[in-house]
């Protein structure tokens, strides 16, 4: 996987992390303890619009500032794997607790994308959410999705290929 | 594309985070993978693990970077961490309000619960409902007293151990081996019958509660709840996981105060810990032992509840430091999945059993050797006159020094006496008292010597040693001479 380019997927516990990261990588997946510590992180190759990308599945965080050892893992991948693409994973019913941890990915100069999740649990809730304009404040691409059932993954995979090499995108 | 948001972080207007940040930003000369700013948000919070690669990485301006640190703090009320929060969750709200529209008015139910369970007023009313049915109807009375009846009753007394005895007494003809296997303290008869027939009902009832309550996302709502009332015992509300826990195994919650972040809140909570936190096993076996007499229990669990506010209050008041400071962010309430909850449990009730199936064994061995070598009579000999002392019979004496073998060991040895008839419910609560008080289990005793170190273990033991006494030699003398009956 040496000359891959790297996909990291983040977010809080139960926002369908898990799901996207199956929708996108199939067949190959690694899931190993991260070294020291007893935290799993999953691991897998993706095809997208012809190239390969090695995908991680971060373990569940709120914050950067993390008080569990699965957010201190989800850091470190973060900081030492210096990913190419950072895919944050959202709860589209809860932005009010999501959006600190985008907030901090983008502080903190990763290539970020959002991933606007559970849309229809959302809708269900009656709540919806402009995501073109939320796009426009946060300053990043939201691609609007339901893991699922697989709603959103083209758009995902154009954007993911679109999104240009990240040499040019990281801080 | 627009260029990505940037969150200004304002603070107090004489040296606003922004200033701080300014400066670290300016001494930093490496690469971290992470923004300078974000870096600078980091140490600002005492980050320890950032705080260590800026430390080794900027040896020339480490100094002048903790300088800014320092003299920012100084300008704050609240803690930093809560600081940037506060502002950070503002930028979110502004964001969230012009992005988000709700097409019914209605507050979720999810959203109404989370705010009911934070709020004092209806939150303690909410605790007391999931502690009286959590633990007292689920693991009290459905786990200790049904199941319990059931396993303890019908299939030991009733099949087993008859079975054992008899078999026993036909194939072994040394009376001492009989009684390791098949005595009143012998391996089948008390080791196994305890470990399978009392034990693991109560302690696999009460990781299923344990299991709900961390997955539908009560446990951080009841932190920020009882946050204030921990702070003046010297705690804060992170230590509402360990306490919890210690409900289950106080040794393994003993373990868990390792994630507490000061030293004074560790050991506060350690000598609680040791104190006056039942864990399940005794609390199942203490919770049946006073079933139908609601007065009694309220009685012990006022007393225990007093003692853990009153210990903690003092320690907290003798030991120097700061008031630990706490933030939060606290996840959404969940519905717990069923799946879940059983691998947790089973896996938890599985590195249980492993850890104090062996315990229990040894400890019947121990009992015994203490029994034909006459050493354990010397030192029940010793105990009888505390034990007369809180007005208790001599045959509760043996209790205590079973109960240092296994905590609820000695809550069952009670179960067994009360059986026979030979206490008055005041004799009932002030034994529950005493035992809920009295020392931790030898596994919780080794990991507090782990944890803690020699020195302060034992001091810790000694005063349990004594106050657990004490007050139950104080509530006999009240409720003797108040002529209370229970």
């Amino acid at each position: 996987m040496k000359n891959m380019k790297k996909i990291a997927i983040v977010g809080s516990p139960n926002v369908g992390k898990s799901v996207l990261f199956g929708n996108l990588t199939g067949r190959y997946v690694i899931v190993s303890n991260y070294p020291g510590t007893t935290v799993e992180v999953t691991r897998g190759v993706a095809k997208i619009g012809g190239e390969e990308f090695e995908i991680t599945d971060t373990p569940g965080m709120y914050s950067l500032l993390p008080i569990t050892e699965e957010e201190s893992v989800a850091r470190r991948i973060l900081i030492q794997e210096k990913p190419d693409i950072v895919l944050h994973v959202i709860d589209a019913k809860n932005l009010e607790r999501m959006l600190p941890l985008t907030l901090q990915i983008i502080e903190a100069g990763m290539p970020t994308m959002l991933v606007l999740n559970m849309l229809d649990e959302a809708a269900a809730a009656g709540i919806e959410v402009d995501s073109a304009l939320l796009g426009k404040e946060l300053g990043i691409s939201v691609i609007r999705t339901v893991c699922t059932d697989g709603t959103g993954m083209e758009e995902l995979r154009k954007r993911i290929t679109a999104y240009g090499t990240a040499s040019e995108n990281r801080v | 594309m627009e260029q990505p948001l940037k969150t200004e972080y304002r603070g107090p207007v004489e040296y606003s985070v922004e200033i701080a940040l300014e400066k670290i930003g300016n001494l930093l000369t490496q690469s971290y993978g992470l923004s300078k700013r974000t870096i600078g948000l980091l140490l600002l919070q005492d980050d320890r693990e950032i705080a260590e690669l800026v430390g080794k990485k900027e040896l020339d301006h480490l100094a002048q970077i903790e300088e800014i640190i320092r003299d920012a703090k100084i300008h704050y009320s609240y803690p930093v961490e809560y600081e940037i929060a506060m502002e950070r969750q503002e930028e979110v709200r502004r964001i969230a309000s012009r992005v988000v529209r709700k097409k019914r008015g209605k507050e979720p139910f999810a959203e109404t619960l989370s705010r009911l369970t934070m709020n004092p007023v209806t939150g303690i009313p909410i605790l007391f409902l999931v502690l009286y049915v959590g633990l007292y109807k689920f693991v009290g009375a459905f786990g200790a007293g049904t199941v319990v009846n059931f396993l303890e009753g019908t299939v030991f007394e009733g099949h087993i151990n008859p079975y054992v005895i008899k078999i026993v007494s036909l194939i072994i003809p040394w009376n001492a081996i009989r009684e390791l296997i098949a005595g009143q303290y012998g391996l089948v008869t008390l080791g196994v019958r305890y470990a399978v027939a009392l034990i693991l009902p109560i302690v696999t009832l009460f990781f299923i509660v344990f299991a709900v309550i961390e997955d539908s996302g009560y446990l951080p709502r009841l932190a920020m709840l009882i946050d204030r009332s921990f702070k003046k015992i010297g705690l804060s509300g992170r230590a509402v996981i360990p306490m919890v826990l210690g409900l289950g195994c106080a040794t393994m919650a003993t373990m868990v105060t390792r994630t507490l972040p000061t030293k004074r809140e560790r050991l506060i909570s350690t000598m609680l810990l040791s104190l006056a936190v039942p864990c399940s096993a005794q609390l199942g076996v203490i919770l049946a032992l006073l079933e139908g007499r609601p007065h009694a229990v309220l009685l012990w669990g006022g007393v225990i509840g007093l003692v853990f506010l009153f210990i903690g209050y003092l320690t907290a008041k003798i030991l120097p430091g700061e008031r630990p400071s706490f933030y939060m962010e606290v996840p959404p309430l969940r519905m717990p999945q069923l799946y879940n909850i059983i691998v947790k449990t089973y896996g938890r009730v599985k590195w249980y059993f492993k850890e104090i199936m062996p315990l229990f064994l040894l400890a019947s061995v121990i009992i015994w050797i203490g029994q034909i070598t006459r050493t354990f009579d010397l030192v029940i000999a010793l105990l009888r006159a505390p034990v007369s002392w809180i007005g208790l019979p001599d045959e509760a004496a043996p209790i205590f020094l079973f109960g240092f073998f296994r905590r609820d060991y000695g809550a069952a040895g009670l179960f067994d006496l009360n059986k026979a008839g030979a206490l008055s419910g005041v004799q009932l609560v002030v034994a529950s008292i005493a035992l809920t008080l009295f020392l931790p289990c030898i596994a919780q005793f080794l990991m507090n010597i782990k944890e803690r170190g020699l020195k302060t273990a034992l001091g810790i033991t000694f005063f349990v040693l004594f106050f657990s006494f004490t007050v139950a030699f104080a509530v006999n003398f009240v409720l003797g001479n108040l002529g209370v009956t229970l």
